[in-house]
């Protein structure tokens, strides 16, 4: 093992690292769904597009700062995570999962199809910050962009769980997650939460949408499904239902799929990624932690 | 009763009316991917031909066999960029009364596409369909030898790579080593790099110092760059599509890689590159063939903007196969009726097989015997956020 | 002519791509990795005629056989993944399978020219079709010959105690067991009959477009394979049937017209469809029209000893 291999692998997995704090903004907000309504939305990664879209819009019309770009990005996924939940699990059958996982589907088919008609499939340059700011700790390059989304990201999990633990809207997601029935009984509006749940949610994809985005500088719509594929691997060695368990597999993720890349080549890469799904299927089938609440 | 006059008049009206039921038209249908992810490309094409149809029946439209005059008629066929689709909307096609289609778009529903197709022509033995088409956009080096139903008129790859490398070791003597990026899911710009850009590299006297691979969806290029940063090579070649072009462009700004020379992929000359990242890609040299050097370019350009359209070097070939097949049409003796449909797709296809030269915007293109084209070209670079013509060996 | 004839083998393919699906849900099981299977399927039975000269039969026989010990083997790990946990297994399934073919390059002299898989260039020349003098109707008849088998076969098993037996594991797993079905069995035994359909189903897909590569055969396409049973409803096979043709036969074909607005209307449809019939076109149930008729029966009333 020669220096450079050495350094190449503390590099790829500082990269990772950072860039993996994205999968775990979308793997919390697969977990946060599945938590409240056990149902899979697999509308999740386009919407987050969407909205990271109508940032774009903000951008390219009103030369907006990148501020507001990601602000309007995070509230445009919010309202069409808002939508989501509107169309295909407000009134589709509480008993008959396929149902809405099905019309998420659809609507996954409809957000990319929208977004493919209006930006004629052209590819957008998207604002980011701290673009070539890079910290250099010996012969490891740390990219200034790559820490801006790691704290972005951090930033956004520390509202998110000031939120579900420090406010009444949070007591009631937290409660209608674990006993739904019992939830409804203590006057709890189900509907809500579901509603306010959905809407955080797209929030948070909205984030990881922008801080993708603003990572690579440039937006496309070929970037929904690598986010929906990658946000399902990460909730699911996470432990479903379990949002400490989607944020340590997010940056696993994230690492794992870098230090893969170097080692095996791209072609391969996403093999070994896969394969890491697969044994802690094997092994460890209730998540990281085994938590209990990965009961179906 | 007046019957007399209501006879003469009957009989004067139904002798008139042979003469109108004279305008014949001959249908040129077109197709690839108008709507999706390269829905531009379709939507292109679809406007270039419907504006060479236009100026053609301006002109008095085609000639056919027996002398009389017919007007073309274009209609262009949705894909979606899919085998499945693409094969139906061939069948499609062929159950009109077209007599040649123009596309697809897509290098992955052509190779499917062309399968179907009778591969060697009065071959009894093959019930593989019989109808020409005359590609214009989808690209992928050696498709046409599929089947002999099949004519492109895509620039050779080969050709313009080979002219490139050459001009550079020309004009840049001290560059030395060359590094390539690579999309490698994607046939056409894997074929690209590995059987074209790599081979023209090492012809012409440069070093492969590495090769960096990545996907088509992917987004992150940092150890890709690295590779690169280390070699310090004096010539980047990327052979990708604009999305992951413009990522890798902006990794290699932001770890300061500034090779000498940077060369790009053919398609990725058009608008979407300049519009994901026309700072990164400024001074990328592309090979294409089509810029609006000349007259005719230009005028091409604007009859195809008034139809909605662009005009570049995807598009350009759709025009050019209109204005090829009104002489190929006119040639042939095309009788344009629907008993001898057969007898005309057949005399197109051959009369297209029997070229070796046609008239091109940008000079004369080649046409070789397997159905392929040579087409002249030029080197474009970004400049300021466009086009620029870089260097024409034609003039 | 030429042009229906061909429609209706895509009608064919897919109907056989959902079948595949349809066994597997019935069991609760919902499986993203038919897609996967497909593909083994079609390039095991394009090997099979291009490469080493087999008729188009044993081709497509061979491909589900492959395909089914496939499934098999992907069968066990599944039972220990429930629910939703299970479309993430099988959807990276699909993806690993996927990508093997990627990497996938064996190709061997034929007539003077090298054929077989060539890796990201994909698989061309799989010819079996026009070479052999088949023309479009022949095909379609081939094609819908193997679709009416397998449907037939499935049918009949919906109709016997094999069906009930796998509605109840797809019911309620518990109660099922302790009724003293053998859940490992039932799930493993649809997850290779769902391996087998896909297998057949590829094989004919690759024998139809003659040239197929990894991307055809991504997410995309297991996300078609499970909406198929689910729009048209898991009562009966013909909720498949129906769901396909009005997916390819209208929203695809039928919907030209419409333009750019063709794929937009897609989706907005299936989630419409959802909202308003949420078991499907035909219902969870078996449709009256569908229902074989019952047999004398053997009870006697009770009160008659």
């Amino acid at each position: 093992m020669d220096y450079f291999f050495f350094i190449d692998l503390i590099q790829s997995t500082v990269d990772g690292l950072l860039f993996g704090t994205t999968y775990a903004l979308i793997g919390i907000g697969f977990t946060l769904i599945f938590g409240v309504m056990r149902k899979l939305n697999l509308a999740y990664g386009a919407a987050a597009l969407a909205g990271t879209y109508i940032g774009l819009v903000m951008f390219l019309t009103f030369d907006a700062h990148p501020a507001i770009v990601f602000l309007a990005s995070a509230i445009g996924s919010g309202l069409i995570g808002l939508v989501v939940y509107l169309c295909c699990f407000r009134f589709t059958p509480e008993n008959y999962p396929m149902a809405s996982l099905l019309a998420s589907v659809g609507m996954l088919l409809f957000i990319d199809e929208v977004v493919i008609h209006a930006s004629h499939g052209l590819p957008y340059p998207y604002p980011s910050v701290f673009r070539d700011a890079i910290i250099e700790i010996g012969d490891v390059w740390v990219r200034g962009d790559l820490l801006f989304v790691f704290f972005m990201c951090v930033v956004a999990m520390g509202i998110l769980f000031w939120l579900l633990y420090r406010t009444p809207l949070g007591l009631a997601t937290r409660a209608v997650s674990q006993q739904p029935r019992a939830a409804q009984l203590c006057g709890i509006d189900v509907t809500r939460v579901n509603m306010m749940t959905f809407g955080i949610a797209g929030v948070l994809g909205g984030i990881a949408g922008a801080m993708t985005a603003a990572a690579v500088g440039v937006l496309s719509p070929v970037i929904a499904m690598g986010l929906t594929v990658k946000g399902l691997i990460v909730v699911v060695i996470g432990g479903l239902g379990f949002i400490p368990g989607a944020i340590i597999a997010g940056l696993l993720v994230g690492a794992a799929e870098n230090i893969f890349l170097l080692l095996r080549g791209v072609t391969e890469r996403d093999i070994y990624v896969m394969l890491l799904l697969f044994i802690f299927l094997t092994l460890r089938p209730g998540g990281l932690f085994g938590n209990a609440q990965s009961r179906d | 009763m007046r019957l007399k006059p209501l006879l003469t008049a009957s009989a004067l009206a139904l002798a008139a009316a042979p003469a109108v039921a004279q305008d014949k038209t001959i249908n040129i249908a077109g197709f690839g991917a108008s709507s999706g992810v390269v829905g531009i490309f379709g939507q292109n094409s679809g406007a270039a031909m419907a504006a060479a149809v236009e100026k053609i029946n301006a002109e008095g439209g085609v000639t056919l066999a027996d002398g009389s005059k017919a007007m073309l008629v274009t209609q262009y066929y949705d894909d979606r960029c899919n085998a499945e689709e693409g094969i139906s909307v061939l069948r499609r096609i062929a159950s009109t009364d077209a007599v040649v289609a123009v596309g697809p778009t897509c290098s992955n529903v052509a190779e499917p596409l062309f399968g179907i197709l009778q591969a060697s022509v009065d071959d009894s033995g093959d019930t593989g369909l019989q109808f020409p088409v005359f590609t214009d956009v989808a690209i992928k080096g050696g498709l046409a030898g599929i089947s002999e139903w099949v004519f492109r008129n895509t620039p050779s790859e080969a050709t313009m790579y080979d002219e490139l490398f050459a001009w550079i070791r020309e004009t840049h003597p001290d560059a030395k080593t060359i590094y390539g990026g690579v999309e490698e899911d994607f046939a056409h710009s894997r074929f690209t790099w590995y059987s074209v850009m790599k081979t023209a590299a090492e012809k012409h006297g440069f070093e492969i110092v590495g090769e960096a691979q990545w996907l088509l969806n992917d987004t992150n290029f940092s150890n890709q760059a690295r590779g690169m940063r280390r070699a310090e090579p004096d010539v980047v070649a990327i052979s990708a599509h604009p999305f992951t072009t413009c990522g890798m462009l902006r990794e290699m700004a932001r770890q300061k890689i500034e090779p000498k020379v940077l060369v790009g992929l053919t398609s990725s000359s058009s608008l979407e590159t300049l519009t994901g990242c026309a700072n990164e890609a400024e001074g990328i040299i592309i090979p294409t063939s089509f810029a609006p050097v000349n007259d005719a370019a230009k005028a091409a350009a604007e009859a195809v903007g008034a139809k909605g359209g662009a005009l570049d070097l995807h598009s350009a070939s759709a025009w050019e196969n209109i204005m090829i097949l009104r002489d190929v049409i006119e040639a042939s003796g095309i009788e344009g009726t629907p008993e001898s449909l057969e007898e005309d797709r057949r005399k197109i296809r051959d009369g297209l097989a029997a070229l070796t030269e046609v008239n091109g915007l940008l000079g004369t293109n080649k046409r070789m015997p397997d159905g392929e084209a040579v087409k002249p070209y030029v080197f474009v670079n970004a400049a300021s956020g466009n086009w620029a013509v870089l260097h024409n060996p034609g003039s | 002519m030429d042009f229906y004839l061909g429609l209706l083998q895509i009608i064919g393919v897919h109907t056989l791509l959902g079948l595949s699906a349809y066994v597997v849900l019935l069991t609760g099981q919902v499986s993203m990795a038919q897609a996967g299977f497909y593909a083994i399927g079609a390039y095991v039975a394009a090997m099979c005629t291009a490469m080493f000269g087999f008729h188009i039969l044993p081709a497509i026989l061979v491909a589900g056989l492959v395909t089914a010990f496939v499934a098999c083997i992907v069968g066990f790990p599944a039972l220990r993944v429930k629910g939703l946990m299970l479309v993430v297994a099988t959807l990276a399934f699909g993806e690993m399978v996927r990508m093997f073919f990627f990497n996938f390059t064996w190709r061997i002299e034929r007539g003077g020219e090298l054929v077989g898989p060539n890796g990201a260039e994909g698989f061309r020349a799989i010819r079996f079709f026009p070479e052999n003098g088949w023309e479009t109707g022949d095909v379609t008849v081939f094609i819908w010959c193997v679709v009416a088998v397998i449907m037939a076969v499935l049918w009949w098993v919906d109709n016997s105690r094999a069906g009930a037996v796998l509605r109840a594991v797809g019911h309620d797993e518990t109660a099922a067991q302790s009724i003293g079905l053998n859940l490992t069995a039932i799930k493993v035994g649809a997850m290779t009959a769902g391996g087998m359909i896909a297998g057949m189903g590829g094989g004919i897909y690759a024998h139809t477009v003659t040239h197929i590569e990894h991307l055809v055969f991504g997410v995309l396409l297991a996300t078609f394979a499970i909406a198929y049973p689910i729009l048209g409803g898991l009562g009966s096979v013909f909720g498949t049937v129906i769901a396909v043709v009005f997916i390819q036969g209208f929203l695809v074909e039928g919907l030209r017209f419409m333009g750019e607005w063709r794929s937009i209307l897609f989706g907005a449809l299936i989630v419409l469809a959802m909202n308003f019939r949420p078991t499907g076109l035909l219902g969870e149930r078996m449709p009256r029209l569908f229902k074989p008729r019952p047999s004398e029966s053997k009870l006697e009333p009770k009160g008659a000893e």
